[in-house]
């Protein structure tokens, strides 16, 4: 039985080639980390135990609050560039579609615009308070 | 189709309209014009689609049918009655007035899609759309903790749900390779795709989530009692309403032919949902929790008509529906007016505010289900369904046995509002037009219970 017949009768058998690919990955990761934890020596500093901070020691604690306009100019700008990407589709296909196409993504620029023009007028984009 | 369209638009229009009004009683009443224009278009809708053919739309991805622009049309007068009755409440909640109402224009547009899917890639959709409102509108009290536990608690067990409702689509389109409902009736007990049933065990599940059925209720309480009033009466609805239809649509057009399969799990759920909805309504202080127990218990009778594969149901849950959405706002609204929402902040409010006590009773009676208000009658159908299923007859016991225990709780607020000693506080005095208002909405309850064929009549 060659690999052609394999793959074209539809057995069970035809996913034992991901089932030993996931063996192999898993295994790797356990016996790698069995591995480290048994051979490897264990030194424990209080040096080595601190937070590295790009080599300066350490300030103050991480978690202090911080502006949530940042959180939302990025939220803002996910939601944009995720609605650009649904131009690259349509450029792919830009003739096939014809006029039709054309004018559902101006339709769709359309309200894409209302959202950015209600975001502006709420003053969702003002730095300064 | 032109209702889906409209909705959007308005919810833009009520969004823009928020930008250049600054007086927040102008906003409700632009608002209560929107939603009265959109009833307009529904009923345009409604007359204009010809009764026999069902018209398909997206390459038939949207089936509308006579059922579905019904359901559509009474969700859209019920958010009308809403948007009168409670409009000058979600005025008090922020200062996004606009938006609110504009997330619920697009609540509306998700209720529509659920009401007429055809594809298992648009019910994903409907319902979303209908949720991820609810999750802004549940945390809109920003300065409020437990509004803010509320929103978030919404919003990842929703994302959780939504994640076991796709995985059991995707099992389905797996077994069967389409995504279209109707393919799916042609699936067959006796040789059935252990994927297939799989797939349907998930999608009862997330449907089951959606609709608050025990044992996926458990958001249910915190969200309803966290969230702003006003929207709490919402949700408990017209989201939940539209919960159910889809899920009967579902249940019926697709699995109603391997309902063997899947009856005797759905009949454990909804015994479930009935007895931790009763039972733990009854311990209640906060009739505002209570409610929202109570309306885990009206789930497990709203399940009923999932659970019997028939014409019947369909008519049971449209008037299960209407009846509950109804009772429901009402006494919401009376609840909003209350400056304490425990049992004992209705203490004396008989003598105080007559009106008030009587429509609430009203109100009560139809959540409880005593007969000529609209809960008696849609109980009968729900329970008829069944019946003619002729089949879970210890289910239909079983469920008379809850609903004489849910007159329990029901009744300790009537007790405290007319035979008990106190001063109901009030947050404002009640104005004569939200008199008759309520009125008009008892007559309603009323109506129901003694004419259920008027809801009946469009298809």
């Amino acid at each position: 039985m060659n690999i052609l017949m394999l793959v074209a009768t539809n057995t069970p058998f035809n996913y034992f080639p991901v089932v030993l690919q996931l063996v192999v990955a898993v295994g790797f990761v356990v016996v790698m980390m069995a591995a480290t934890h048994l051979l490897g020596p264990k030194r424990r500093t209080k040096d080595k135990l601190i937070n590295f901070e790009s080599g300066i020691p350490a300030i103050g604690n991480a978690r202090q609050p911080m502006g949530i306009k940042y959180f939302l100019v990025a939220i803002l700008f996910v939601l944009f560039d995720v609605e650009v990407i649904f131009f690259y589709p349509y450029a792919v296909n830009f003739k096939s579609l014809g006029l039709e196409g054309f004018y559902a993504v101006l339709l769709f620029v359309a309200f894409f615009f209302c959202g950015f023009y209600y975001i502006i007028k709420k003053g969702a984009l003002e730095w300064e308070d | 189709m032109k209702a889906i369209i409209a909705a959007t638009i308005l919810g833009i229009v009520m969004m823009f309209a928020g930008l250049q009004m600054k007086n927040k009683s102008s906003v409700v009443t632009l608002a209560i014009v929107l939603a009265f224009l959109l009833l307009g278009v529904n009923i345009w809708d409604l007359v204009a689609t010809p009764a026999t053919a069902p018209v398909g739309y997206f390459n038939n991805m949207l089936r509308i049918d006579r059922y579905a622009l019904w359901f559509s049309t009474l969700m859209t007068g019920v958010t009308v009655l809403y948007t009168l009755l409670v409009g000058k409440e979600i005025q008090k909640v922020g200062v996004h007035v606009a938006e609110y109402f504009a997330l619920i224009f697009f609540i509306l547009c998700g209720v529509y899609i659920l009401s007429c899917y055809n594809n298992m890639l648009m019910l994903f959709l409907g319902i979303e759309i209908l949720s991820i409102p609810q999750y802004i509108l549940a945390g809109s009290d920003k300065k409020n903790l437990k509004s803010s536990e509320a929103s978030l608690k919404y919003f990842l067990m929703g994302a959780f749900s939504t994640g076991i409702l796709l995985m059991g689509i995707t099992l389905l389109y797996g077994a069967t390779g389409s995504f279209n409902i109707v393919a799916y009736s042609f699936l067959q007990s006796d040789a059935l795709n252990p994927l297939a049933l799989g797939g349907v065990i998930f999608v009862m599940i997330a449907l089951g989530f959606k609709v608050s059925a025990a044992p996926m209720h458990m958001w249910t309480p915190d969200v309803y009692d966290g969230s702003p009033t006003p929207f709490t009466a919402y949700m408990a609805t017209v989201v939940k309403a539209s919960a159910f239809f889809a899920f009967i649509r579902l249940f019926q057009v697709s699995f109603g032919s391997i309902s063997s399969q899947w009856t005797v799990v759905l009949s454990v759920i909804t015994a479930a949902t009935l007895l931790i909805g009763n039972l733990t309504a009854v311990f209640q202080q906060s009739v505002k929790r209570m409610l929202s127990y109570s309306s885990i218990a009206q789930a497990g009778f709203m399940l009923f008509a999932v659970l019997a594969v028939n014409a019947v149901a369909w008519q049971g849950i449209i008037i299960y529906a209407v009846a509950y959405s109804i009772a429901t706002i009402g006494i919401f609204t009376v609840l909003m007016k209350l400056k304490d929402y425990t049992y004992d902040g209705f203490n004396g409010l008989a003598k105080k505010e007559p009106l008030l006590a009587f429509v609430t009773t009203i109100f009560l009676f139809s959540l409880a289900g005593i007969p000529l208000t609209g809960g008696f009658m849609a109980k009968y159908y729900v329970i008829q369904a069944v019946m003619v299923q002729n089949q879970f007859l210890w289910l239909v016991i079983f469920g008379l046995l809850m609903a004489a225990i849910s007159v329990y709780y029901y009744f300790r607020v009537i007790i405290a509002m007319y035979f008990k000693e106190g001063n109901a506080e009030l947050h404002a005095p009640v104005t004569q037009g939200e008199k008759v208002l309520l009125v008009i909405t008892c007559g309603l309850v009323i109506l129901i219970g003694i004419f259920p064929q008027l809801l009946l009549s469009w298809i």
